[in-house]
């Protein structure tokens, strides 16, 4: 019976609900947000990249030996594990922005999919030709070692 | 002999929040026989873990095999794994840890009591508790950065530490719901239409709660009184901050939600004494070593006993994870629970058993 | 965690004299695929001081029957149905179909497998 009267009283309360989007609902200030990414602090260590749990941090590689650094909003889960691994303060750093919504434009599952198989590709062609153009050089110098011997004699 | 009849209480089903399917055989619409079909979600998750993630990783997975007891699953997993590794964590994560178990375990068992409400009839006592709620949940956001998937327990400490601003605003709402608690366990307890509902339905004795091997309130709520946190201490120091066991008698959905408020009650208690008193450490223990051996780990979950196991092999990769949800183990006492039930109760004791079939069929 | 190495042929026999259903209580069974055999365990845990958790254990080769518990712990149902078809051993008279789909492949947690099935 109690619970009777106290429906009553509660007709002629305000609703508790917030009403959103007309009023802000809470969100704390150190709200776990994507990420950010200084090139000018990166030593391209790419421990990010290991580190990440669900491989959302990608670089490529062109063939002169500059790394891109890759991010992708929808698959990141803001665990900030990158931001711990880098060891250089200020790499990266955690914002409290929430991710924006992807438009079908960006093409952000399958893109994504096929831009991390091309960077790792482009990483591994990079040193495979780095390692082709070791190997030339040295064994150039081992045939010139080889001809100044051959003239001394 | 009346004619008997095959209801099922389907994957699909208007009042189950999970997926779980239940075959009745009713005569005259007393239920006399169940069989179970719950294995919908499974995601295999103990194969993903052993072999595409690295050990360090495994605690994010872990964290999403179920939505509501995200925390207990990561610190689980992050003791099992310091046990592989041999390192100890440091004294303010572990306090840390508790803080946030006990948060989990609030907002848990509000949830699961507003579910019975709504599926008793009592449509006014669902939205009054799920009011209460929000407040718990808006406090876990300033904890931990988000509402449900905390990612705050990794291998060797904690993500985050707990700033002075959030620690006042623990302690002010803690002392804001007091008298709301009290309100909600004296119509939990004294309300007639909601006690004819809920008295004697899904009714489990003691003698079949230790026959049947029952873990969690659903245990408590019949009178035999297990709970992990009352058993050792040398992972987290539950009964130096406070912790009490809360029992019942009757075993019936009512005894269960009386159970549950009582835990509450524990749980806040807990809660105000870790935050006056955490002491001064660092938050993670770096090591560069690789598991291996096995070890075991059991923590109480807000469902029951949590276990866990792995076994490591000196590479980044684990080579086995076991994982056992404590609704496993109640398996066969909810199908016992049916017998002698009118069918029309049948969602009502279904919400008060608590299932959560995300963490069972992982 | 006490380890307790048995056999197949004695496993039913050390789980009716060490179980007590007031004193302990069973928690799962446990398998683990390590190439050559299987490994099989089956956990338990004191509900007295000193709590401890005890673990019986024991090698077989792919293919061999394992005696069910269930009439010893009724409540053992449930996790021989899981590991029948999650790793596709043989245990008492548990049938498939509880855990995965019939037209799914089978036993996946086991390592060489071809085509979805294990060999």
């Amino acid at each position: 019976m109690r619970t009777f009267f106290e429906t009553l009283k509660n007709l002629f309360k305000r609703p508790v609900t917030i009403r959103y989007p007309y009023e802000k609902t809470y969100i704390p200030e150190d709200y776990r947000g994507v990420i950010a990414f200084d090139e000018n602090l990166c030593i391209w260590c790419r421990r990010c990249e290991m580190v990440c749990p669900p491989g959302a941090i990608v670089f490529s590689q062109d063939m002169e030996g500059k790394q891109t650094y890759h991010y992708n909003r929808a698959v990141c889960i803001f665990c900030k594990e990158c931001v711990r691994t880098c060891p250089k303060e200020g790499a990266l750093v955690q914002t409290n922005q929430p991710a924006v919504f992807a438009l079908k434009e960006e093409n952000i599952n399958n893109g994504w999919n096929k831009l991390y198989e091309d960077a790792v590709k482009s990483r591994e062609a990079y040193a495979s030709e780095k390692k082709r153009q070791q190997k030339a050089a040295s064994e150039k110098k081992n045939s010139e070692a080889q001809q100044a011997l051959t003239k001394v004699q | 002999m009346a004619k008997q009849y095959e209801i099922p209480v389907g994957a699909q089903h208007i009042s189950l929040l999970e997926p779980l399917h239940f075959k009745f055989t009713t005569e005259n619409e007393k239920i006399v026989d169940t069989s179970a079909n719950l294995f919908y979600v499974h995601r295999g998750i103990e194969k993903a873990c052993c072999s595409k993630f690295k050990f360090r990783q495994v605690s994010f997975v872990v964290g999403r095999v179920c939505g509501l007891c995200s925390v207990s699953h990561s610190t689980a997993y992050s003791q099992v794994a310091e046990k592989l590794i041999k390192i100890e964590v440091p004294a303010r994560a572990k306090f840390l840890r508790m803080l946030v178990i006990e948060l989990d375990r609030i907002h848990s068992h509000l949830l699961c009591l507003s579910h019975v409400a709504e599926n008793s009839g009592f449509e006014a006592l669902f939205m009054k508790t799920m009011r209460h709620r929000e407040a718990f949940m808006e406090l876990l956001e300033a904890v931990c950065g988000n509402r449900i998937q905390y990612d705050f327990s990794i291998v060797g400490g904690v993500a985050r530490d707990l700033k002075a601003k959030v620690a006042h605003m623990i302690l002010g709402r803690l002392r804001e719901f007091e008298p709301q608690l009290s309100e909600l366990d004296d119509i939990f307890r004294n309300n007639w239409s909601l006690g004819l509902k809920n008295k004697n339905a899904g009714a489990i004795g003691l003698a079949d709660a230790i026959r049947l091997n029952v873990v969690g309130p659903f245990a408590r709520a019949a009178g035999f009184a297990i709970d992990v946190r009352n058993e050792t201490e040398d992972l987290l120091p539950w009964k130096a901050a406070g912790f009490k066991i809360v029992t019942g008698t009757s075993g019936d959905a009512y005894a269960r939600n009386l159970v549950r408020l009582g835990e509450i009650g524990v749980s806040m208690r807990i809660i105000e004494n870790v935050v006056r008193g955490l002491p001064d450490s660092p938050l993670l223990t770096e090591t560069k070593a690789f598991p291996e051996g096995e070890a075991v780990v059991r923590i109480e979950a807000p469902r029951g006993e949590l276990f866990y196991y792995a076994k490591g092999n000196k590479t980044q990769i684990l080579e086995r994870l076991k994982i056992k949800a404590p609704t496993f183990s109640n398996i066969p006492a909810m199908v016992e629970g049916f017998k002698e039930n009118e069918y029309g109760s049948v969602p009502a004791i279904i919400a008060s058993y608590d299932p959560c079939l995300s963490c069972t069929a992982r | 965690m006490k380890r307790i190495d048995t056999s197949v042929e004695r496993i039913k026999g050390d789980i009716a004299d060490f179980y007590r259903p007031d004193k302990q209580h069973f928690i799962v069974m446990n398998a683990m695929d390590l190439g050559e055999k299987i490994e099989v365990q089956w956990f338990f845990n004191e509900y007295a001081e000193p709590y401890e958790t005890t673990a019986f254990c024991t090698q077989i080769s792919p293919g061999t029957e394992i005696p069910s518990i269930s009439d010893i712990i009724p409540s053992a149902w449930v996790a021989e149905a899981e590991l029948v078809d999650l790793l596709d051993l043989k245990i008492g008279n548990t049938a498939k179909g509880f855990v995965l789909e019939p037209d799914f492949a089978t036993g996946p947690l086991r390592k060489n497998r071809q085509d979805g099935k294990t060999i």
